[in-house]
């Protein structure tokens, strides 16, 4: 028998140093630390100052909506130069995911899609397959209008071709910005 | 070779005249008398047992499942002699007029003087409504996931989530409702989610149970569905060392799979024996008929090692086992928002593919490890008493990788590790009565990591106590247990930085009642009445997050209290010699707050997009259906069977019906059996499945595809045991879904976004050392 309570000591041990790896009581935060949950797109045009506008939902997904969405104001019949950024807030503390995301740039594509106002968007920017990626764009702007811009991230890890559809891949960012062209 | 022509012409005859032979005459002295032989304490198979008919002096040895055959036999009475080395011999005597199937059950040496008696009551009627697979169902589907493998039982369904990740359904409820039992120890892994399966290598087991009803009480309080109960054969008692290889390849997603099993029983020292099982699985992108599905590839490797140590009065056992798996998701299921779940629905083929083959498997997947650690120790006591004292540590991680942001590492990483003793006391108090006294203690936490909340850490004490008596009272047969369940649930979370813990305790008791009654010879009347309680789960409390795979927003109630079940069964079985066999379950489960995910406004907006939201609720609800069995044998060479499984699924508080609950299907089986010299056990059998439309879909919530049409499976297996030299060889050849059949399942989470998987030829070997 004596052999048996070996064993029994050896198998509780074994649970001890087993359970007791990781303690539950310290907890990890909940927010989603990598959920892109501020948008900020900055307009240049030689000779005047640069504009910004923003989108956020500082509580992440759930919970609120987002606090803030910009209409986006620009003048009509010009061309601007627009950079934009992701940025994931997390207890209030910003961090830029923006050079990450060109850094895996054949996983990405950023769409601006115009509804009832007119944009010719070009994206100046390109991933290592040479295909477009397009936080780096230039705008074209139509004639005085109101309508919205849907700006989109698209995530499409192998997938990604030179000229896709704004539907090809995973939505990583849907957000619908008021445009006014005056 | 002309063995090989001549099998070859059994299955042209099986193909091409179909049942014509059914009708054949059987000649005199052609009866088969089969079944099998176990142990009388733990019913489990004894291998190796040699069973002489006196009169012929023939005589047999039963295969490592405990089954035997004899074949060719005239009509009359014979004795019977069973003998093992562990166990005393057994003489019995049976009448054969025609084809039959008998059992026996052998005691061991070491309780003789105790448990002549516990013979008795031992082998009165089976009271639990239970179903075990056979062995040659076991046969084929060696390779495959516990879900598919327990898919072939009447009553059981899986919940899918693509062509990757089963989990069992018995009667419409799965995931915490049902308890998987894995070698004496109940599974402890991330069970509440619908894309968690089971963490088990069924190539340890050799035995599957479901337990439907009432003796699931055993097990745990919360088995409101059944349990499943999966149990490697016992280790070896002859002093022999033997190794096994399985090897299969299944070809739709080109899968290889091989287990090695060494086993042995020391010859110094008879009392120790050992066996240890080695399996590696490897497949790439699954088919469906028109297009390949990416990433669904999977990769798995598992170890097993047992020990036991025998003397008379005791017994002690150690398992240990590790259980790793990747497990690919298919790229197209993962969606952003509620946009891209749209246009994945509205496309006839999935958007998001790349349509080849790879086993290269990519984000999103998941990797799992399962470890399990369990002592289990057995003696007997005086006044007919035994003993059992099972001491387990289990640890489960899980490490979900979705199609990340920009991260390299998992979204959500979970790590749970359970201890538990269970302490059981049986007692055989007359030839009548016996009893069991069982006390229960779990500690288990679980701690997530990662950057996607959706459950918190918490930590919870279980302390469970059960006793159960058993009365045989002429034709009747009673058990009655009760059982006390306290849990308690401490929840640790950290909101906006913010630590907070709360405590959640239930004290639950659980009772069943069950009565068989033998109507003739032939017959047997079973009700099983249970009343159980389930304490709400962390993820029903707690979750609050975006479930990816499928686009939604899922948030839990914290003020939950338990779900409270009223299962009832009652099952009729007929057997007639072996000729014929009918088994009539009638099951209904009336459970009061029952917890539901359902849809709720309004949606979730975010800056990705919009999602649905489901909120957990407590409803009343009243499952009930039926499970139906009939086989038939015409001949040696002749069997036919069919099923059936009938569920309905109420919501009383709704009045309206359940989601995603399985809809009816049914199953018929002809089999044509024959043996050569060479090819032994030989057998052809084409089966058709059959699933209904599931019509029975809740009214007050629009799904966003409806359920989709009936379809109908043509499968095909054939197998034998193939003589090579002094050696078996086990061969078994499966063609599933053998026209291709383009189909999606209502309880297919993927059934949204792909089409269910194609043909797949599968080919078996078992080889015997």
């Amino acid at each position: 028998m004596s052999s048996i309570k070996e064993v029994v000591m050896l198998a509780l041990v074994v649970m001890a140093i087993g359970s007791s790896c990781k303690k539950p009581s310290n907890a990890n935060d909940e927010n989603e630390h990598e959920a892109i949950n501020k948008v900020v797109l900055t307009f240049s045009r030689p000779g005047t100052a640069n504009l910004v506008f923003l989108a956020e939902d500082p509580d992440g997904d759930g919970g609120l909506p987002p606090s803030r969405v910009d209409t986006v104001r620009l003048a009509a019949g010009q061309n601007y130069a627009v950079a934009i950024q992701f940025i994931n807030i997390v207890n209030g503390v910003e961090k830029d995911i923006t050079p990450a995301i060109v850094a895996q740039g054949r996983s990405h594509e950023v769409f601006y899609i115009p509804t009832t106002v007119q944009l010719t968007v070009t994206k100046t920017d390109r991933d290592l397959s040479g295909f477009p990626i397009g936080v780096n764009s230039t705008w074209q702007t139509g004639s005085a209008a109101i309508g919205t811009v849907l700006v989109k991230l698209m995530h499409k890890t192998g997938i990604k071709g030179p000229a896709d559809s704004p539907n090809v891949g995973h939505s990583d960012l849907q957000l619908p910005m008021p445009i006014r062209l005056q | 070779m002309r063995d090989l022509f001549y099998f070859l012409r059994h299955i042209a005859i099986v193909l091409l005249l179909g049942v014509y032979a059914a009708n054949a005459q059987q000649p005199p002295c052609s009866l088969t008398l089969s079944g099998s032989v176990a142990d009388a304490d733990e019913k489990v198979p004894l291998g190796n047992a040699s069973i002489l008919i006196k009169e012929l002096e023939r005589s047999t040895e039963t295969d490592e499942e405990g089954h035997y055959h004899f074949y060719n036999l005239c009509p009359g009475a014979y004795t019977f002699i069973i003998t093992h080395a562990d166990c005393d011999t057994l003489s019995v005597r049976v009448r054969i007029e025609s084809n039959l199937v008998k059992n026996f059950l052998l005691p061991h040496h070491y309780n003789q003087l105790s448990t002549v008696q516990v013979l008795s009551a031992r082998q009165s009627q089976e009271l639990q409504v239970r179903e075990a697979l056979t062995a040659r169902d076991l046969s084929e589907s060696r390779g495959q996931t516990l879900g598919e493998i327990l898919k072939r039982l009447t009553g059981v369904t899986v919940l899918q989530t693509g062509s990757t990740i089963f989990k069992p359904v018995i009667h419409g409820l799965h995931s915490q409702r049902i308890i998987l039992i894995n070698n004496g120890v109940r599974l402890e892994g991330q069970q509440w989610g619908s894309e968690h399966a089971p963490e088990v290598d069924p190539y340890v087991a050799d035995r599957f149970v479901v337990v439907k009803g009432a003796g699931a009480i055993r097990y745990g309080s919360d088995a409101i569905g059944g349990a499943v109960l999966i149990e490697p054969r016992p280790l070896p008692t002859d002093q022999r060392s033997r190794a096994e290889v399985n090897a299969g390849y299944f070809s739709n997603n080109r899968q290889f799979v091989t287990n090695l099993q060494w086993e042995q029983n020391s010859k110094t020292d008879p009392a120790f024996s050992w066996r240890t099982h080695i399996t590696y699985k490897r497949g790439g992108n699954a088919r469906t008929p028109e297009y390949w599905l990416n990433n669904t590839g999977l990769q798995e490797f598992n170890i097993a090692a047992m020990a036991g140590y025998r003397k008379p009065g005791y017994r002690a056992e150690l398992f240990l086992s590790g259980f790793s798996t990747t497990i690919g998701i298919f790229s197209g299921s993962h969606i952003g928002n509620l946009t891209d779940l749209q246009n994945a629905i509205a496309s006839e083929k999935p958007l998001q593919n790349i349509d080849r083959f790879s086993y290269r498997i990519g984000r999103p997947y998941q990797q799992v490890q399962h470890y399990l650690a369990k002592l289990k120790l057995f003696w007997s006591g005086s006044e007919g008493r035994r003993w059992q004292l099972v001491a387990a540590h289990q640890e489960n991680n899980r490490n979900e990788y979705d199609r990340a942001l920009i991260t390299e590492r998992p979204e959500l990483s979970l790590s749970i590790g359970t201890s538990s003793l269970d302490l059981l006391r049986e007692t055989t108090r007359s030839n009548t009565r016996s009893g069991e006294l069982g006390l229960q203690a779990l500690y288990q936490q679980n701690v997530w990591s990662g950057s996607r909340f959706f459950i918190p850490n918490f930590r919870t004490i279980n302390l469970g106590m059960y006793g159960v008596e058993r009365w045989q009272l002429g034709t009747y047969s009673l058990e009655a247990a009760l059982r006390v369940d306290y849990r308690s649930l401490t929840v640790f979370r950290n909101r906006n930085g913010v630590a907070s813990q709360s405590d959640h305790q239930f004290l639950n008791p659980s009772a069943t009642l069950s009565v068989s009654k033998k109507l003739n010879e032939k017959s047997q009347l079973r009700a099983n009445t249970s009343l159980a309680w389930r304490a709400p789960q962390v993820n029903e409390l707690y979750v609050n997050g975006l479930h990816h795979g499928t686009a939604s927003f899922e948030i839990g109630d914290s003020s939950f209290s338990a779900e409270r079940s009223l299962k009832q069964l009652l099952q009729w079985d007929y057997q007639h010699d072996s000729s014929w066999m009918v088994d009539v379950t009638i099951h209904a489960n009336y459970i009061e707050d029952f917890i539901n995910l359902v849809p709720s406004l309004p949606a979730t907006l975010t800056l990705r997009g919009a999602y649905p939201t489901f909120r957990y609720t407590q409803i009343d609800a009243l499952l009930y259906g039926a499970d139906i069995r009939l086989e038939h044998q015409w001949s040696s060479s002749w069997k036919a069977g069919v099923k059936g499984a009938l569920l309905w699924a109420r919501s009383l508080t709704q009045k309206d019906w359940l989601q995603q609950m399985p809809s009816h299907r049914f199953e018929a089986q002809l089999s044509y059996l024959f043996a050569t010299q060479r090819f032994q056990n030989s057998y052809v059998s084409p089966s058709l499945l059959h699933v209904l439309r599931q019509t029975r879909v809740p009214g007050s919530f629009v799904d966003y595809l409806p359920a989709p049409p009936s379809y109908t499976l043509v499968n095909l297996s054939m197998g034998t045991d193939c003589r090579v030299g002094k050696r078996n060889i086990g061969i078994v050849l499966g063609i599933n879904n053998l026209f291709n059949t383009r189909y999606r399942d209502y309880m297919n989470r993927f059934r949204y976004f792909t089409d269910e998987v194609g043909r797949n030829i599968v080919l078996q070997l078992k080889w015997k050392l």
